[in-house]
């Protein structure tokens, strides 16, 4: 009887001390993001416009047999409907969240983009021009994230990618960098793997990315 | 009143068992509350990926947790070590540990959550970030001397000796703990 007193009471102490860290330090949030949907007024980064040669683009892109088994992948399901469609590019993501095609879109329009995959992840490879933001940053390296806020406008135009399908690392990133001013945030369905698969431009190594 | 001296095989048992085991547990704990109470936002979206419950309904649940279930680490981790309420903390640790491998095997068995442990926020002991079996492995071999402590408690060594309800009396001296 009494050892389970005592756990009530470790409980008990716990959640009081946990109540004024809240009081003290503010509450964590888990509202989510509003984001954006579609590819329409983007507003990219000037220095990208100006450099970025015209490159291969989302409409450009063949379509890749054979790939839906990888996006069966996170529970997504290809669903090709002929058409003007790629089973790569169109498959099916998560609601208001951007295709393959459409990130891609915004990726020629110079949007920023943001990794939210763990750093080891960014490292071993990631979008071209994509900065590292995980959300566990803005607890951790505050001045790292600030570094990188700092390199976007908060009417900038950005693109949140991580693993796919129903990964919540850029959503948690969006919600925090919408607390700091970002109203233009936008999450790319598809994953870092989709990427890839659909060859389109990476770069690799721990470059702080410049967006 | 030869009986109301420990043994050397209490002692052996407590220099040899429960003290290394007591330091080692709770200090692993203290360890992973320290982790986690400096990145409460990181701890409530790990909690939150796991999916154990709607976080639109059910959000002030997962806030409450990632608020809480640190300073529980922490306040059994260290009574723990020093050996105060030594079984109180063990089992507080041992349902905490239940509770994580049962969170972790929703995980694992649900293929379409991709979440990461954040048992030690940041860090990564033994296994990688990302919930497998690795960590399944990893807490339920620290169960082994959770349970150990349960049964046996602090030992001599044990500050749970020295603030001992003595109004009890008739017990050997030895007496860690009366429950």
């Amino acid at each position: 009887m009494k050892t389970l007193q005592r756990v009530l009471a470790i409980v008990g102490g716990a959640f009081l001390i946990g109540t004024v860290q809240a009081v003290v330090f503010g509450p964590v949030t888990l509202e989510p993001a509003n984001l954006t949907e579609g590819t329409g007024e983007v507003k990219g980064n000037p220095i990208r416009i100006s450099e970025v040669p015209k490159e291969e683009t989302a409409q450009d892109h063949d379509p890749l047999p054979g790939k839906p088994t990888e996006l069966s992948k996170n529970g997504l399901t290809v669903a090709y409907t002929g058409t003007n469609t790629d089973p790569l590019l169109d498959a099916p993501v998560p609601e208001g969240s951007l295709t393959l095609r459409q990130a891609k879109e915004l990726w020629d329009k110079s949007a920023y983009f943001i990794d939210a995959r763990h750093e080891h992840e960014f490292e071993a490879g990631h979008i071209q021009y994509a900065a590292f933001l995980e959300s566990k940053l803005f607890d951790t390296d505050i001045a790292r994230a600030n570094a990188v806020m700092d390199s976007i406008p908060v009417d900038g135009t950005i693109v949140l990618y991580c693993v796919g399908g129903e990964c919540d690392a850029s959503k948690n990133t969006a919600a925090l960098l919408e607390q700091y001013g970002y109203s233009d945030l936008r999450i790319m369905g598809a994953g870092y793997e989709h990427w890839v698969a659909a060859g389109f431009e990476t770069a690799t190594g721990s470059d702080g990315g410049t967006p | 009143m030869s009986d109301s001296k420990p043994g050397a095989k209490l002692w052996a048992e407590s220099i040899l068992l429960q003290l290394p085991l007591r330091v080692g547990l709770g200090g692993v704990f203290t360890f992973a509350a320290y982790t986690k109470i400096g990145s409460t936002q990181s701890f409530a979206n790990a909690i939150k990926g796991f999916r154990i419950v709607d976080a639109d309904k059910y959000g002030h649940l997962i806030v409450v947790a990632a608020y809480t279930m640190p300073w529980i680490e922490m306040i059994a981790g260290v009574l723990l070590v020093l050996g105060l309420w030594s079984r109180a903390s063990a089992v507080a640790i041992q349902i905490m540990l239940i509770a994580f491998i049962a969170a972790l095997i929703h995980v694992i068995l649900d293929e379409s959550i991709s979440a990461d442990c954040s048992c030690f926020g940041d860090m990564n002991l033994v296994c990688e970030s990302t919930v497998g079996w690795c960590q399944v492995i990893r807490n339920s071999i620290l169960l082994v001397p959770c349970s150990y402590l349960v049964w046996r408690q602090g030992g001599l060594l044990a500050l749970d000796r020295v603030f001992r309800d003595k109004s009890v009396g008739n017990e050997p001296e030895w007496t860690v703990d009366r429950e």
